[in-house]
């Protein structure tokens, strides 16, 4: 007993070690993350990270919702991957009933989803930029990124939340015109990606990123870190290449996975810029071989919603920040029983400790944008009691137990 | 005659503050619009500094409980004091024609003076980021303020010039030529003292001390409405001081022009304020737009290599009378 006050005492008095809150409002986090800091002068001691501040439970409110429904409200799980939630989820279904959706239908979805992997390697591109001080880059990514958006939505409509997908196929067709734009655009995307990766390779922007965020390959394996956070440890896994969903098993041969040994800042980064390369060139070669024939089923998607049976299935897809799991189970009465959303970022977080520690307070920013963070997505039912200073994370045990209660 | 002159002079230099005032906020604008435009964005208008100054004025005052409240307030105050005195000297001095020996020093001092108090505000607010800011500052001060504070001082070894402003000054209209083409050590010189504004100035590459996105702004963390007003006038002033300072010490530029007696007062002050505003653009806004910003080690690790390095070799140069 004596020992242990003693110890408290010690570790009180140890004033050189200083605790930086980091977040959940800071200018380097776009959404609320808290990091907890401990340092010594610039030096990371220790991280504890926080999550819970934007949960919405979004999946207890699919639950109550048709299926139909639910598929609008799994976009808005995320606004840079609207069209992975949205893909991930139809497939389930489809999966369920049993509907297969035309060629062309899927190699749409794919388009959207290579766009939608642009525009996210973009948008953290511009943001990892900004995080290291280097604010004209941060514009012209972003301005590059605008691009996107205007084929979003020149082809859907809209520019943050498609809304493409639908149960059997895809809502919105292309025309020859919109195709002409689409490669006049990937021009100008090219072209300007490599403008990227040559401003990636200044002088001053190496310093910040290379050996910045070590996550080695095993230390990646263990933690079962996914999409090009694992990639830039040398973790060869790519749900495009190992699942192929949509219609990835036919154009297998048009995109190579890109791997980095680096294991650092700069690897992922890199490893981003050449995904978006290979994205381009993926694009073109959809636009070539884009199959004739319909779009959608020609039932209604009610009257295909109805048919839906009870069941359950597993669905994968790649999303721009890596493997996006779904776990749907339908109750057969258009509705659903159980959603289950596993987002990269959930488990991407589980690295950012080993990243942080030992590195700079300057490294932190620089790292956090490293694994490409969607906290929105990330956040599962964390109850924060205020007036205790309590945070108790809900368990499945703890939930049903709940609903048993009520 | 003489009297009425005298009363000329003194009107001048009171109207220096107001005028700093104007001219530093100006300078701001023009450089936040430069930043922009080769960024491709539009940019805000030029005077967006005042309205920023004004709109602050306006704001509630808010002192956090944490804070020392006495230094936490007094610290704006001072800051922008003393760096709009530093930026009105050497105007006031060429204006009057004369100068005190050891102004320059006087000058330097004060400039590090407000990035000091501003510190200090900082270190007494109580938020951690603040004493990161502290001590972030604190290293960059020493990196740049020794090469630099060399590289004025080496100008006191030429055997015509001394630590006086307006000496420096009229010695080049008496030589007809630029400072920095007089002497192979004045070139060395005027390298260093320009190497080192972009870390005096606070901008990036080396704003590490308030990166917003690692610690928030640092020192600056719990300052708002008016306080936050005076420090951003503080460092207005003294970006402009520092530029004023290069363009007329290094590169007097009126005595370019034949007629320099028909150039006059005002055209001669205008010139120099064309000068200044030149190498903010090349040691201010070009730096904060092509770079990124560095560590602490790495920017502190170039100040000692290169432009001390460059100081020492000034000094040397002029110990042997290049």
């Amino acid at each position: 007993m004596a020992d242990e006050s003693d110890d408290a005492k010690e570790i009180k008095a140890d004033y050189t070690r200083l605790r930086v809150p980091f977040g959940p409002v800071h200018p380097a986090l776009k959404e609320p993350i808290s990091l907890k800091v401990t340092v010594r002068k610039e030096e990371i001691l220790d991280v504890d990270i926080r999550l819970g501040h934007v949960h919405r439970g979004i999946e207890a409110l699919a639950e109550n919702r048709n299926l139909i429904q639910t598929l609008y409200l799994v976009e808005r799980i995320c606004g840079i991957c609207p069209h992975s939630h949205t893909t991930c989820f139809t497939q389930a279904l489809e999966e369920i009933s049993g509907i297969n959706p035309s060629e062309r239908a899927l190699y749409l979805r794919t388009l959207i989803f290579e766009l939608e992997r642009i525009h996210s390697h973009l948008l953290i591109l511009g943001l990892m930029s900004y995080e290291i001080g280097f604010d004209t880059l941060f514009m012209f990514c972003w301005r590059v990124r605008e691009e996107v958006l205007d084929l979003f939505e020149g082809i859907t409509g809209n520019r943050v939340h498609h809304a493409m997908n639908t149960i059997g196929g895809v809502r919105w067709d292309l025309t020859p015109h919109l195709v002409e734009k689409v490669n006049d655009s990937l021009k100008k995307i090219e072209k300007s990606g490599k403008y990227i990766y040559d401003m990636f390779q200044d002088k001053t922007v190496e310093k910040r990123l290379c050996e910045v965020g070590v996550l080695s390959y095993n230390e990646a394996r263990e933690l079962c870190i996914v999409g090009p956070s694992a990639r830039g440890s040398g973790v060869s896994m790519d749900v495009r290449r190992d699942y192929p969903y949509a219609a990835y098993s036919e154009l297998k041969d048009s995109f190579s996975v890109v791997l980095r040994d680096g294991a650092d800042a700069y690897a992922r980064t890199e490893v981003r810029i050449f995904e978006l390369l290979e994205s381009i060139n993926l694009i073109r070669t959809i636009l070539d071989e884009l199959p004739n024939g319909s779009i959608s089923m020609e039932e209604s998607v009610l009257k295909l919603m109805r048919k839906i049976p009870e069941g359950e299935t597993v669905s994968m897809v790649e999303a721009p920040r890596g493997e996006l799991l779904y776990f749907v189970k339908t109750n057969g009465k258009e509705g659903l029983r159980r959603l289950k959303v596993r987002t990269p970022t959930f488990i991407n977080v589980l690295g950012l400790k080993p990243m942080l520690i030992g590195g700079e307070i300057a490294d932190i920013p620089v790292t956090l944008a490293s694994i490409d963070p969607c906290i929105g997505c990330a956040n599962r039912i964390t109850v924060i009691d205020e007036d205790k200073g309590e945070t108790r994370v809900i368990n499945s045990e703890n939930l049903r137990w709940r609903g048993k209660k009520q | 005659m003489a009297r009425k002159e005298t009363v000329n002079t003194l009107v001048a230099l009171l109207a220096t503050f107001p005028i700093v005032f104007f001219l530093s906020l100006l300078f701001e604008g023009i450089d936040r619009k430069i930043h922009a435009r080769m960024q491709k964005r539009i940019g805000p208008p030029i005077i967006q500094p005042f309205y920023d100054f004004i709109k602050l004025f306006n704001k509630e005052r808010i002192v956090p409980v944490t804070a020392a409240s006495g230094i936490f307030t007094a610290v704006p105050i001072i800051a922008a004091a003393v760096s709009i005195l530093g930026a009105a000297i050497p105007i006031a001095n060429l204006i009057a024609g004369t100068s005190i020996v050891g102004d320059l020093i006087l000058v330097l001092y004060l400039l590090v003076m407000s990035s000091v108090m501003v510190m200090i505000g900082g270190s007494s607010s109580g938020n951690p980021y603040g004493a990161v800011g502290f001590s972030r500052k604190m290293t960059m001060i020493i990196a740049y303020e020794i090469p630099m504070l060399i590289s004025i001082a080496s100008l006191s070894f030429n055997p015509c010039f001394s630590l006086a402003y307006y000496d420096i000054v009229s010695t080049q209209i008496r030589m007809k030529s630029l400072l920095v083409f007089t002497r192979l050590s004045m070139a060395v010189a005027a390298a260093t003292f320009l190497l080192c504004i972009p870390a005096a100035a606070d901008v990036v590459p080396f704003d590490i001390s308030e990166a917003k996105t690692e610690i928030i702004h640092g020192s600056l963390i719990e300052y708002g409405g008016p306080y936050l007003a005076l420090i951003k006038l503080a460092k207005a002033a003294s970006n402009f001081a520092l530029t004023f300072l290069a363009a007329t010490l290094f590169f007097y530029l009126p005595v370019l022009f034949e007629g320099y007696v028909s150039l006059g007062l005002g055209g001669a002050l205008f010139l120099c304020l064309v000068t200044a505003l030149i190498f903010m653009l090349f040691t201010i806004t070009v730096p904060r737009t092509i770079f990124a910003r560095l560590k602490i080690g790495q920017a502190f690790k170039f100040y000692w290599l290169i432009p001390l390095a460059l100081s020492m070799l000034c000094v040397a140069l002029s110990i042997v009378g290049l």
